[in-house]
């Protein structure tokens, strides 16, 4: 089962040659069984027709001389007859008389006439006309001489069978060599096709793994094949994917960019609003000092409000500054930040007749090892939303705390409640498909922050109406060490 | 002529008598009838093969000399074995043969000379025991208990010189050899003992000198134990109801004249013989004396 799965890990572009080889090894083993099996049966009834013919031969030639024990005349057959039967390459013939004495054999110096024949020579036989002895390439072969129903004799012969399995190992050896050629081949013709079919499937591989890491790119028209309808709609279908998808993109950005310019305008107002504000007060106090300038008492008066009135101005502008110039964004976060985020809301606060509970429970230090920039700019955002759902009149609350390497902040509201969908930007793993439907771009931005900065947002419902989105920022690790030490 | 190699014998192997001669020759039962005494007949000739790679251009050649020198028609008449042989000759049924110096003596009553053929000058040869030539074997005694390939029953150096010396050593060749059996052919003698079917054998040294030229492969296998005597060279011989033929004694002139002759010639070397020469019976009395002293012993 490992090796199973083991083999399932190897690329489909070597599985597939490797089966095919393994398919023609096993068809060629069967192959080569049935040949080698059929021509073992083949020259083994050759064998036995010839030994048949042989003795045949022999018998006739042989039976008067055996008949009368007349040694030379059986010799002279047994001589003659083995350069007529080449084919058949006898090795040793014996004849044998009645009393089963050798009355000549073939070579008599191995075999002397009248002696007795050894056991093993006459217990050799099987039940086949040739028995066959594969490991001393000989064949053995026996008739008994009848003459008038009487036995008289018997010949005895062995033949070199070696050219038989010389024969079969020349087929074998033809046989494997020819498999594994073609085994090789197929082998190959597999990896190339199936190379060339997954040729395709590695261009759209590759241009997925582009998309991955930036931006997807379409596939060029020029490798899209012609031919191959399947493969080119594939491709086709994949590139009105990238088209489809660089569009949403786009769509996205510009309705950032509507959703910046808007906060940006009610920022704009607001701060306008706030800087007008004190104007009129400020403008009064000017003529107050053209008119009563020389009054000591009204004219310090004067001066006072001009003062506490341009100080109100600054420090919006400072709020703002703050926030939206990029070179201040990367310092560390104070607990300014967050009064400067007040600020900012105020004049939004004011024109709803809404009120801020503001809390913020700060450990000591006097900055945390947290980016203030974006920081406050979630949070404004998060005020802001909470400032337009909470009715008028109603309260928005501000709850920062620090608590060990982490700081908490938590914006409620007295809203109906966030609908799941919006939340979900906030809080779902993946965001896009709420922010492709083109809402809550404002919590995308917090979302973005939030992620940047490793944290993450939840969602609770507050007791006596309302919500409250909490977000829990930790500290820069790096700076944690610092910190520390 | 001596049967030298003989692969298709058929007869068995035992000696035939001179009563089953007779009787086969008056039966008939044997042989062709023939018409003796016919001039008109073609003149039968009686031999047995010498040399088998050569046997049919030998006869040809033989056929064509005789026919030019004796006129009509000659027929040349093999068998297998030498009885057969003797036995058409010493019945009349063939005109004259080659036959060896055994039936020759044995049949002498019935039988007149020819010629004899002349080997090495002489009209002489000799009987050799061989044996295998690996064999470390010093005199015929050593040879005592061999399993020993004898060509003929009817043959002089093949059978009868070799149960001769035994018979004169007090020996029986059915006890001095362990086995004996007959090859009925010097050459297939020389076979038996270079395969090693027999240890040892009887052979012609005509047969086997020539060998050693013509099959020295075969030869070499082979060494000589013992050399007997000079011995009568097998003759050829007629039978006596025949001795007025003319036919007869032109065969006589045209074998002593054969090295005159070019066609004669071609037949001489084919047989490694220098010619033929006219003896008398007294040229065989040392192989009668071997009849003798083998039926004296038994």
């Amino acid at each position: 089962m490992k090796l199973f799965w083991r083999f399932r890990s190897i690329p489909v572009s070597y599985r597939v040659p490797v089966l095919v080889a393994l398919l023609m090894v096993v068809i060629s083993a069967a192959i080569s069984e049935r040949v080698l099996s059929r021509l073992s049966r083949t020259q083994e009834s050759f064998l036995n027709g010839l030994a048949e013919t042989y003795l045949d031969g022999l018998s006739s030639a042989v039976v008067p001389a055996v008949l009368r024990a007349d040694v030379w005349e059986v010799f002279d057959a047994l001589d003659r007859s083995s350069a007529s039967y080449k084919s058949l390459a006898p090795i040793e013939t014996v004849v044998t008389g009645s009393d089963g004495k050798v009355l000549a054999a073939s070579d008599p110096n191995r075999i002397a006439t009248y002696s007795e024949l050894s056991a093993d020579y006459r217990n050799r036989y099987g039940p086949d006309v040739v028995t066959i002895d594969e490991a001393r390439l000989t064949g053995f072969a026996h008739r008994d001489l009848v003459y008038q129903g009487q036995p008289i004799g018997t010949i005895h012969a062995t033949f070199d069978v070696s050219h038989l399995f010389a024969e079969r190992r020349e087929i074998l050896v033809t046989l494997l060599i020819t498999n594994g050629v073609l085994a090789a081949l197929f082998a190959l013709g597999g990896f190339v096709l199936v190379r060339q079919m997954i040729g395709p499937m590695r261009v759209l591989e590759d241009h997925m793994r582009v998309a991955a890491h930036g931006a997807a790119e379409p596939i060029s028209s020029r490798e899209i094949p012609s031919g191959d309808s399947e493969v080119a709609g594939l491709f086709r279908g994949y590139n009105a994917l990238v088209h489809a998808e660089r569009e949403r993109a786009n769509l996205a950005m510009q309705l950032a960019e509507e959703e910046k310019l808007s906060s940006l305008g009610r920022l704009a107002s607001g701060m306008a609003h706030e800087i007008n504000n004190p104007l009129g007060g400020l403008f009064n106090a000017l003529d107050t000092l053209k008119t009563h300038g020389e009054t000591p008492g009204v004219r310090d008066t004067s001066i006072s409000l001009i003062e506490r009135g341009l100080a109100g101005i600054r420090d919006v502008v400072e709020a703002a500054l703050a926030t939206y110039r990029p070179e201040r964004s990367q310092r560390p976060m104070t607990a300014a930040d967050l009064d400067d985020v007040h600020l900012l809301l105020k004049p939004e606060l004011r024109r709803k007749r809404q009120r801020l509970d503001f809390s913020v429970a700060w450990n000591g230090a006097r900055e945390l090892p947290i980016r203030g920039g974006p920081v406050r700019q979630a949070v404004l955002n998060l005020l802001l939303n909470a400032s337009a759902v909470t009715p008028e009149d109603g309260t928005v609350s501000l709850t920062a705390m620090s608590w060990e390497d982490r700081l908490h902040i938590e914006i409620g509201d007295q809203g109906t409640g966030m609908p799941a969908d919006i939340a979900g930007i906030l809080i779902d793993q993946d965001p896009g498909p709420a922010v492709r439907a083109g809402r809550g771009l404002g919590l995308w931005m917090v979302r973005r922050v939030v992620d940047d900065l490793g944290g993450r947002a939840s969602i609770a419902a507050k007791r006596g109406g309302g919500t409250a989105v909490t977000l829990t920022i930790p500290f820069d690790r790096e700076d944690t060490k610092a910190h520390a030490a | 002529m001596r049967n030298l190699g003989n692969p298709h014998r058929a007869t068995d192997g035992v000696p035939i008598t001179r009563r089953d001669l007779i009787a086969a020759a008056v039966s008939g039962a044997v042989f062709a009838p023939v018409a003796l005494g016919a001039e008109e007949e073609s003149f039968k000739f009686g031999l047995t093969p010498v040399f088998l790679s050569n046997d049919l251009e030998l006869l040809g050649h033989l056929r064509s000399y005789l026919s030019a020198r004796i006129g009509g028609r000659i027929e040349l008449v093999t068998r297998r074995t030498y009885q057969e042989i003797t036995a058409l000759l010493v019945s009349g049924q063939i005109q004259s043969a080659w036959i060896c110096g055994y039936p020759y003596v044995q049949f002498k009553a019935d039988l007149d000379l020819v010629a004899a053929p002349v080997w090495h000058g002489k009209p002489l040869y000799q009987s050799y025991l061989i044996a295998s030539a690996d064999r470390k074997v010093d005199d015929w005694a050593g040879l005592k208990g061999d399993v020993h390939a004898f060509s003929d029953p009817d043959s002089n150096s093949g059978f009868l010189v070799t149960r001769a010396l035994l018979a004169e050593n007090r020996q029986l060749a059915g006890s001095f050899f362990a086995r004996s059996f007959f090859t009925y052919g010097h050459r297939n003698v020389i076979r038996a003992v270079a395969s090693g079917l027999a240890q040892s054998g009887s052979v012609d040294g005509y047969v086997y000198e020539v060998m050693r030229e013509t099959e020295p492969d075969l030869v070499k296998q082979t060494r000589i134990v013992r050399k007997s005597e000079w011995l009568g060279f097998p003759p050829i011989a007629s039978p006596k109801s025949v001795a007025n033929d003319r036919r007869v004694r032109a065969l006589q002139l045209a074998l002593i004249s054969m090295q005159d002759d070019a066609e004669g010639r071609k037949v001489l070397a084919l047989l490694r013989l220098d010619g033929f020469v006219a003896t008398g019976p007294s040229h065989f009395d040392a192989i009668a004396a071997k009849v003798e002293i083998v039926r004296q012993f038994g």
